[in-house]
C-alpha cells in the first residue's frame, strides 16, 4: 500500500491535540521501552525520537482499543489483533487518564457515532433535524446507516496477507 | 516512516460503510506516466472518513494506495490539463505534487469534489461540536421546563428510585447499569461485540427516560409507584447535573 511520506510528515507538523514525552514499547516480543515524543494529530498518533524533527512512525487510530495498564500506563491495540499491543508509560495517573480519554475519542468513527447520536437526540427533543439548516442532512457520512456492522474480522484478516 | 499498515488495510477492507466510492482514473502512480498523457490508470476508490483508498477493483483484497485528506484543497482541474472531469487534491506542503484524478462524468466529478472537500477530521469535528452545543441547549431548556412545572410535586418526592443510570467515568456517557461488556477497557474506534449501537450505547439520560414510555401525563403510567420512580429518576439526574456543573465539569462536553 503506497502513501506519500511527505504528506504524512506534513500532517505530523500540524497542531496536536496532545503531545508529550512518554515511554513507548512496540508490540514485538522483547521490545524495550524508549522515550518518545508522542503527538496526537486528528486520528493519527505520531511518535518521534526526542531529538528529531521527523516522525519515526505513525499509528492510525481507527478501530483501536485503548486500555489502562498498571501502573501508570496504557496500551493501544487494534481489533483485528487485540493481543498485539503498543505500550506507553506515563509520568502520572493523571497524564495516563488524559491520554486514554483523548485517544478513545480520536477516531473519525467515534466522531461519526457522536454526531449521529446528537442528531437523533436533538431530533427527538425538538422535532427538527439539526443538519437541515446547514444543508448537509443528506450526506452519507451523517446517516444512521453509516455505522459499521461488526463481526467480519475473521474474513478480513485472511485478506490482509495479500499486503505487499 | 513506519505506519501500522496492517491495521490501516483492515480498516479499508472492513465493512464500515464508505462515505463515497467509484472508479477514477489516476496519474502519477507506479506504471502510469507522471504527466496527464494517455488515459491514466483506472482504479476503484473508497473514501472512509478522512482516508482515500484505491483498489485494483471493487473486489480488491488489498488497498493500492492511501491519501490522508488533511490540510489539502480539492479543486476542479483547470486548463492546461486537457482531461475531462478531472480534479486535483493539493497539499500545502513543500515538494508535494498535487494528485490528479478524473471521474467518468460531470455528476461523478462534482460528487467526488464535494465528498473529498468535506472529508477532513476538522470538518466533522466542527459539526459534532455544533450539535453538542445544540443538544446541551435543548436539554437545559427541557430540564428547566420540567423543573418549573414539577416543582410542587418534586419537593415531596424522595429520590429513592434505584439508580438505573451509572455514568461510566471512562467515556463520560451514561450507560444502563446492566451493561456487562465494558470492564476496564474502552474501545476507541470499535463497537462492543453483539450490541446494536443505535439501541443502547448512546442512551443519554433524557432518551433513557423518554424511551421507557412512561411520563406523568401518559395513560400508560400504571400506578403511583411508577409516578414516584419517574420523578425520582428525574431528581437524581438533575442533582447529578448540578453537582457536576458545580465541580466545573460537564459530562458530555469535550474540551
Amino acid at each position: 500500500m503506497r502513501y506519500n511520506e511527505k504528506e504524512l510528515r506534513a500532517l505530523s507538523r500540524q497542531p496536536a491535540e496532545l503531545a508529550a514525552e512518554l515511554g513507548m514499547r512496540g508490540p514485538k516480543k522483547g521490545s524495550v521501552a524508549k522515550r518518545r515524543l508522542v503527538k496526537l494529530v486528528v486520528n493519527f498518533l505520531f511518535y518521534f525520537r526526542t531529538d528529531e524533527a521527523e516522525p519515526l512512525g505513525a499509528l492510525l487510530l481507527e478501530r483501536c482499543r485503548v486500555a489502562q495498564e498498571e501502573p501508570g500506563g496504557f496500551s493501544i491495540s487494534f481489533v483485528e489483533d487485540p493481543e498485539r499491543k503498543y505500550h506507553f508509560e506515563c509520568c502520572s495517573q493523571e497524564q495516563c487518564e488524559q491520554w486514554t480519554e483523548a485517544l478513545r475519542r480520536a477516531s473519525y468513527e467515534y466522531m461519526r457515532r457522536s454526531l449521529i447520536f446528537y442528531r437523533n437526540e436533538i431530533q427527538k427533543m425538538t422535532g427538527k433535524d439539526p443538519l437541515e439548516q446547514f444543508g448537509i442532512s443528506e450526506e452519507t457520512r451523517f446517516q444512521l446507516s453509516s455505522l459499521p456492522r461488526d463481526g467480519q474480522s475473521a474474513r478480513v484478516s485472511s485478506r490482509l496477507d495479500e499486503l505487499d | 516512516m513506519k505506519l501500522n499498515k496492517r491495521s490501516v488495510a483492515h480498516y479499508a477492507l472492513s465493512d464500515s460503510p464508505a462515505d463515497h466510492t467509484g472508479f477514477l482514473r489516476i496519474w502519477g502512480g507506479p506504471g502510469t506516466p507522471t504527466t496527464p498523457s494517455g488515459t491514466g490508470r483506472r482504479c476503484w476508490f473508497v473514501l472512509k472518513g478522512n482516508l482515500l483508498f484505491s483498489f485494483e477493483s471493487p473486489e480488491g483484497r488489498a488497498p493500492l494506495s492511501l491519501v490522508v485528506l488533511e490540510g489539502c484543497t480539492v479543486e476542479l482541474a483547470e486548463a492546461p490539463i486537457p482531461e475531462e472531469f478531472a480534479f486535483t487534491i493539493r497539499f500545502d506542503a513543500p515538494g508535494v505534487r498535487p494528485h490528479l484524478l478524473a471521474a467518468d462524468g460531470q455528476a461523478a466529478q462534482e460528487a467526488w469534489v464535494k465528498a473529498l472537500s468535506r472529508a477532513s477530521f476538522g470538518y466533522m469535528r466542527l459539526v459534532v461540536r455544533e450539535l453538542e452545543g445544540q443538544l446541551q441547549e435543548a436539554r437545559q431548556s427541557l430540564a428547566s421546563h420540567r423543573c418549573a412545572t414539577r416543582k410542587a410535586i418534586a419537593s415531596r418526592c424522595k429520590p429513592q428510585a434505584p439508580n438505573h443510570l451509572s455514568p461510566s467515568p471512562e467515556n463520560g456517557h451514561f450507560l444502563p447499569s446492566n451493561c456487562s461488556s465494558m470492564g476496564s477497557t474502552e474501545e476507541g474506534g470499535s463497537r462492543p461485540a453483539g450490541r446494536d449501537l443505535a439501541e443502547w450505547e448512546w442512551q443519554g439520560p433524557a432518551s433513557f427516560l423518554l424511551s421507557k414510555g412512561q411520563s406523568p401525563v401518559s395513560p400508560e403510567t400504571s400506578c403511583f409507584s411508577t409516578l414516584h420512580d419517574w420523578y425520582g429518576q428525574e431528581i437524581v439526574e438533575l442533582r447529578r447535573g448540578w453537582q457536576q456543573r458545580a465541580l466545573g465539569g460537564q459530562p458530555e462536553c469535550e474540551p
